[in-house]
C-alpha cells in the first residue's frame, strides 16, 4: 500500500452520506435506462406509424405487459438470491386454467378468483421451494423438472377442454382505463410492485435475499438463514405466477393446455432487461416492470412494421442474450480487477 | 486417419504394455532462483541441489517459500531470475508438461486425480493404451496397471474409481503415475499432513525403496521428526532464503527449529512478566471438543478482557476448531460455552445472538460481500437488529450512521461508506469486517488469521483494535500462523498440533522458540 492511500481520509462525515443520488448515478440506474429505451422505441414507432401514439395502443402495451411483469417480479426474487425458476410460466398456466374453469363453469367472481389463483401459485411454488430449499437440488434442474410436471398437469386438468367464455364483468378490467393510456390493470398492479420494492429494500428479509445472492457462504457466516431465504423466494415466485394467471384470464379472456409454456423466457428476459443479474445480488422490483413494458412495447412495435408474430420468441431470445452480454460487459468495465489472480500464479501460502 | 496419427497409436500401444521402466534420477538443482508474487519476494537467490539416491528435505515456517521452490522446479512457476540445472544442462522455461517429459514429477499436497475415472485411467491419463481402431485396450491397460501400482504398495482393483481411494492410496497412485511416466525425480509437497501416522510410515517405506533404486527425491514437511527420520539432506528456508544446509545426523531438532525461526522479534510483546493474570469472568469455555480427524479433544478457556492465541501450523485443526465453535461444523463430542451458556451445535445465527463472533480465515470467500457497499457489509450480521420505522422498514440513513461510526472506530480508510468493499485494500476490508462483528456486540470474538493479506501498517492498527476490544471487556481468541502476531497481542497462547493442545504459554514464556517447538510436534 502506498503512502497516498494511507493518507486518504477516514470514512466521510454524515453530511456527505445524506447527499441524495446525483444525476449521473440516477441516469446509470437500469430502470431509468430502460425507461429511456421505451421512450425511444415509442418515438420511432410513432414516426413510422402515427397510430402507435394513441391512448388505445399505449394502454394495450401497458395491459399486455402486466402478465410478464408479475412473472418477472417473482422471478426477480429468485434471481436476486442467485437462483432461477423455469416453472413460473407453467404455474401461471395452471392458475389460469383452474381459475378459468371455476369462473366459466361455476360463476366464480373476481375476488375469490384472485384468492384461488394466489393459493394455486403458492402451492406449486412450494414444490420448487422444497426441492431447492430443503432437498437442495440445483435450481435449474429442480424447476426444469417441475416445469415439465406442471405443464403436463395442464393437459390433465383441461382434459381436452379450454377456457373461452369469461364473462365481460371480468374481462372488462383488461380493457378499461382510469385515464387515457393508463389501464386499470396497471394501476392495480403498481401497489404490488411497490410493496415488493419496499420488502426488498427495507426489510430484513429483502436484505437477506441480496446477501444470499451476493455470497451465500458469507451470508451464512453472517448469521443469515440461507436455506430458509431461498425457500421463501420460490414461494413468492409461485405466488406472483399464480396472480399472473388470473391477470392472463382478464387480459386474454381464455386459457388452454399450453398457456404459459413460452412465458418463462419472457419473465427471465424482463427481469434481466430490468437489471436483475443472473449472478444474484443485483436488481429490483421496478426493473421487472420496466423490463416487461419494454418487451411489450418492442414486440408491439414489431407487429406495427408487419413482422409476423411467429418471430416473437426469436425476438425475446435475442433480447435476453443482449441483456446478458450487456451485463457481463458492464461488469468488466466496472471492476478494474482489484485482485489479480491467474490460475497459475496464485499467491502461495 | 493420417499416417502420423497411426504412428502415435502404435507408440501408445506399446508404451503402457511394456514393463515399468525405472529411470534412475539425475542431479537436479536450482541456482540463485528468485521469485516474487506482486511485490512480495517469496524466494531470494535460493540455490539447492537434489542428488540421485537421496531424500532431500526442505523445511521452514509457513510462507518460508518451500512450496514455491518445488513448484518452480516442477515448472508450475517460472523463476524471475536464476536457472534450473538438470544433470549439467541448463533448462529453459519449463511447463509442468515439459518437466514431466524430462522426468520431473511433483506430487501435490492434495492429489489431483479424476475421481470418476478408474485407477488405470488415471494412471494413463492422456496416454490410454489403444487397439487397432483407436478403441481403448482395457485389458492390456488394467493388467499393466496392476503391476505398476503393486510396485508402490497399492493393492486395489485397477478398475476402482479413483475417488473411492483413501487419501493415502491416492498419493501412492500419484507416485505410481510419476513412475509410469518414467520420472526419476519426484518431489513431494507436504504429503504427510493429511495422512495418519500408519499411512505416513507406508509412504516413507516407498520413498526408502525408491531411494534405493537411485531416484532423486525431494520432500517438504512441517513435521521435523519425520524429516529427520527420512532425510539424507536437509535445507532450511527462512523468509525465502536458505539459512542452513544439514546432512543426515548433523543437526538436532533444536538446531533446526532455531534455524527455521531464528530471527529477532520485530514486534513488542504484550504479555510482560509484570502483567497480572486475567481475572475476568470466564467467557469462552470449550471442553474436549472433537471432530475427528482434524480436532481430537481441544479444551480452551478465555476470560473477559483477555487475548488468547491459538498457535498452530496450517492443517493442525485450528480453523476446524473455530468453525465448530461457530456452528459451521457439528462436533462429534465436547461442549462450547459462551458466557456460561451452552451453545454446542448452535447455528451461526444463534451463536451470534449468544454473543459469539467469528472473523473467517478466508476473507474473500467467506467474509466480504464484494460488490456491496461498506455499510451493508458491516450491517449484514445484525440485519434483524437495525433501527427501523413502524417496526418493519429498515432506516438506511441510521444504518449508514451506525456503520460509519463503527468504521471510524476501526479506522477503516475509504472515500465513502457507500463505496463497494472490494475497492478497499485488504487491511481496510479486514477492518470493515471487524466493524461488522463489533456491531454485533459480541462477548467473545474469535479472529482467524486477522492479519492475513494485510500490509504492515494495517497490521499494527489491527493489533491495536484487538487490544481495544479486550480493553472493553471482550474475550478474544486469535488464531494465527504468524507467531509474531501472537507474541504481539496475546496474554496467553495455546499451541495446537494435530488437533490437540500441546502446550500453553503465558507471560514472558511466549517466545518464538517456545511456540516453534510446540507447533511442530507432539512431544
Amino acid at each position: 500500500m502506498t503512502m497516498a492511500k494511507e493518507a486518504e481520509p477516514a470514512v466521510r462525515t454524515a453530511r456527505n452520506i445524506r447527499r441524495g443520488p446525483d444525476l449521473a448515478r440516477l441516469a446509470s440506474r437500469r430502470e431509468v435506462l430502460v425507461a429511456m429505451a421505451i421512450v425511444v422505441v415509442i418515438a420511432i414507432s410513432t414516426a413510422v406509424h402515427s397510430y402507435f401514439w394513441s391512448s388505445a395502443n399505449i394502454s394495450f402495451i401497458f395491459a399486455d405487459s402486466i402478465v410478464v411483469a408479475l412473472l418477472a417480479l417473482g422471478e426477480s426474487f429468485v434471481m436476486l438470491g442467485r437462483g432461477i425458476d423455469l416453472s413460473v410460466g407453467a404455474i401461471m398456466g395452471m392458475s389460469a386454467i383452474i381459475v378459468g374453469f371455476r369462473i366459466q363453469n361455476h360463476g366464480m367472481t373476481l375476488l375469490p378468483a384472485i384468492a384461488l389463483g394466489a393459493a394455486i401459485g403458492i402451492a406449486l411454488g412450494l414444490g420448487n421451494a422444497l426441492l431447492v430449499g430443503v432437498t437442495r437440488l440445483p435450481p435449474i434442474i429442480a424447476t426444469l423438472g417441475t416445469f415439465s410436471v406442471y405443464s403436463g398437469l395442464e393437459f390433465v386438468v383441461t382434459n381436452g377442454n379450454q377456457v373461452d367464455t369469461i364473462p365481460n364483468s371480468i374481462t372488462n378490467l383488461g380493457v378499461h382505463t382510469v385515464m387515457p393510456g393508463v389501464p386499470i390493470l396497471l394501476v392495480a398492479t403498481l401497489p404490488v410492485i411497490i410493496i415488493a420494492a419496499f420488502v426488498l429494500r427495507y426489510t430484513t428479509f429483502g436484505r437477506a435475499i441480496y446477501a444470499v445472492g451476493d455470497d451465500a457462504e458469507a451470508a451464512y457466516r453472517a448469521g443469515i438463514p440461507v436455506q430458509r431465504i431461498l425457500f421463501s423466494t420460490y414461494v413468492i415466485a409461485g405466488l406472483a405466477a399464480g396472480l399472473a394467471g388470473v391477470v392472463f384470464l382478464i387480459h386474454t379472456s381464455g386459457a388452454s393446455s399450453t398457456t404459459g409454456n413460452t412465458d418463462n423466457l419472457s419473465a427471465i428476459a424482463a427481469a434481466l432487461i430490468g437489471g436483475t443479474a443472473l449472478t444474484g445480488g443485483r436488481g429490483g422490483a421496478f426493473g421487472a416492470l420496466a423490463g416487461s413494458v419494454f418487451l411489450s412495447a418492442t414486440l408491439t412495435a414489431l407487429s406495427y412494421v408487419h413482422v409476423s408474430d411467429i418471430w416473437q420468441p426469436a425476438g425475446v431470445g435475442v433480447l435476453v442474450l443482449l441483456a446478458v452480454i450487456y451485463d457481463s460487459r458492464g461488469n468488466a468495465v466496472r471492476l478494474p480487477r482489484p485482485h489479480r489472480r491467474s490460475p497459475k500464479e496464485g499467491r502461495p501460502q | 486417419m493420417t499416417s502420423a496419427g497411426r504412428r502415435e497409436d502404435a507408440s501408445a500401444r506399446s508404451g503402457p504394455a511394456a514393463a515399468p521402466t525405472m529411470r534412475a534420477g539425475s542431479t537436479y538443482g536450482a541456482i540463485d532462483v528468485t521469485k516474487s508474487f506482486d511485490d512480495v519476494t517469496v524466494l531470494h537467490e535460493v540455490s539447492v541441489q537434489f542428488q540421485p539416491g537421496e531424500v532431500h528435505s526442505v523445511v521452514g515456517e509457513n510462507g518460508a517459500g518451500k512450496s514455491t521452490l518445488l513448484k518452480l522446479m516442477a515448472g508450475v512457476y517460472h523463476p524471475d531470475s536464476g536457472s534450473l540445472m538438470l544433470g549439467g544442462e541448463t533448462l529453459g522455461p519449463l511447463s509442468p508438461r515439459d518437466a514431466q517429459r524430462r522426468g520431473i514429477y511433483l506430487v501435490p499436497q492434495e492429489p489431483r486425480l479424476m475421481p470418476d475415472l478408474s485407477v488405470a485411467e488415471n494412471l494413463y491419463l492422456g496416454a490410454l493404451a489403444r487397439r487397432r481402431f483407436g478403441t481403448v485396450a482395457w485389458r492390456v491397460m488394467n493388467e499393466a496397471t496392476g503391476g505398476m501400482i503393486s510396485s508402490v504398495g497399492l493393492r486395489v482393483d485397477p478398475r476402482t474409481q479413483a475417488g473411492r481411494l483413501s487419501l493415502a492410496q491416492q498419493q501412492l497412485l500419484e507416485c505410481a503415475r510419476a513412475l509410469s511416466r518414467g520420472c526419476g525425480i519426484i518431489f513431494f509437497d507436504e504429503p504427510t499432513s493429511p495422512l495418519t501416522a500408519h499411512d505416513a510410515e507406508k509412504l516413507f517405506g516407498l520413498m526408502d525403496q525408491l531411494r534405493g533404486q537411485g531416484l532423486t527425491l525431494g520432500f517438504i514437511s512441517h513435521r521435523l521428526d519425520e524429516v529427520q527420520e527420512i532425510s539424507d539432506r536437509i535445507t532450511v528456508l527462512r523468509d525465502g532464503a536458505v539459512v542452513a544446509r544439514e546432512e543426515r545426523g548433523t543437526a538436532t531438532r533444536d538446531e533446526l527449529v532455531q534455524a527455521m525461526i531464528g530471527r529477532k522479534l520485530s514486534v513488542t510483546r504484550r504479555a510482560e512478566p509484570g502483567r497480572a493474570p486475567a481475572t475476568g469472568v470466564l467467557m469462552l469455555d470449550v471442553a474436549d471438543l472433537r471432530i475427528p480427524p482434524q480436532v481430537n479433544g481441544m479444551s480452551v478457556q478465555v476470560r473477559a478482557g483477555e487475548i488468547v492465541g491459538l498457535a498452530g501450523l496450517v492443517g493442525s485443526g485450528r480453523t476446524e476448531f473455530a468453525e465448530t465453535l461457530f456452528g459451521l461444523r457439528l462436533p462429534a463430542g465436547g461442549t462450547v460455552k459462551v458466557a456460561g451458556r451452552d451453545v454446542t451445535g448452535f447455528s451461526p445465527r444463534k451463536c451470534i445472538d449468544a454473543g459469539l463472533a467469528y472473523l473467517a480465515e478466508d476473507r474473500g470467500r467467506s467474509g466480504i460481500f464484494a460488490d456491496v457497499d461498506i455499510a451493508r457489509n458491516e450491517s449484514s450480521a445484525i440485519l434483524a437488529r437495525l433501527p427501523r420505522r413502524l417496526g418493519v422498514f429498515i432506516r438506511p440513513r441510521r444504518e449508514q450512521e451506525l456503520a460509519r461510526d463503527a468504521a471510524q472506530r476501526m479506522d477503516v480508510r475509504a472515500s465513502s461508506i457507500s463505496s463497494a468493499i472490494k475497492t478497499l485494500s485488504g487491511g481496510n476490508q479486514q477492518k470493515a469486517l471487524l466493524a461488522r462483528w463489533m456491531l454485533a456486540k459480541p462477548r467473545v470474538a474469535v479472529l482467524d488469521e486477522p492479519t492475513r493479506g494485510v500490509d504492515i501498517g494495517a497490521k499494527e492498527s489491527i493489533y491495536q483494535i484487538i487490544e481495544s476490544m479486550a480493553g472493553e471487556g471482550l474475550a478474544v481468541l486469535v488464531i494465527s500462523s504468524e507467531m509474531e502476531d501472537l507474541i504481539r497481542v496475546c496474554d496467553r497462547v495455546y499451541a495446537v498440533y494435530e488437533g490437540r493442545i500441546t502446550g500453553e504459554l503465558g507471560g514472558s514464556d511466549i517466545t518464538l522458540e517456545a511456540i516453534g517447538h510446540l507447533v511442530v510436534s507432539a512431544s
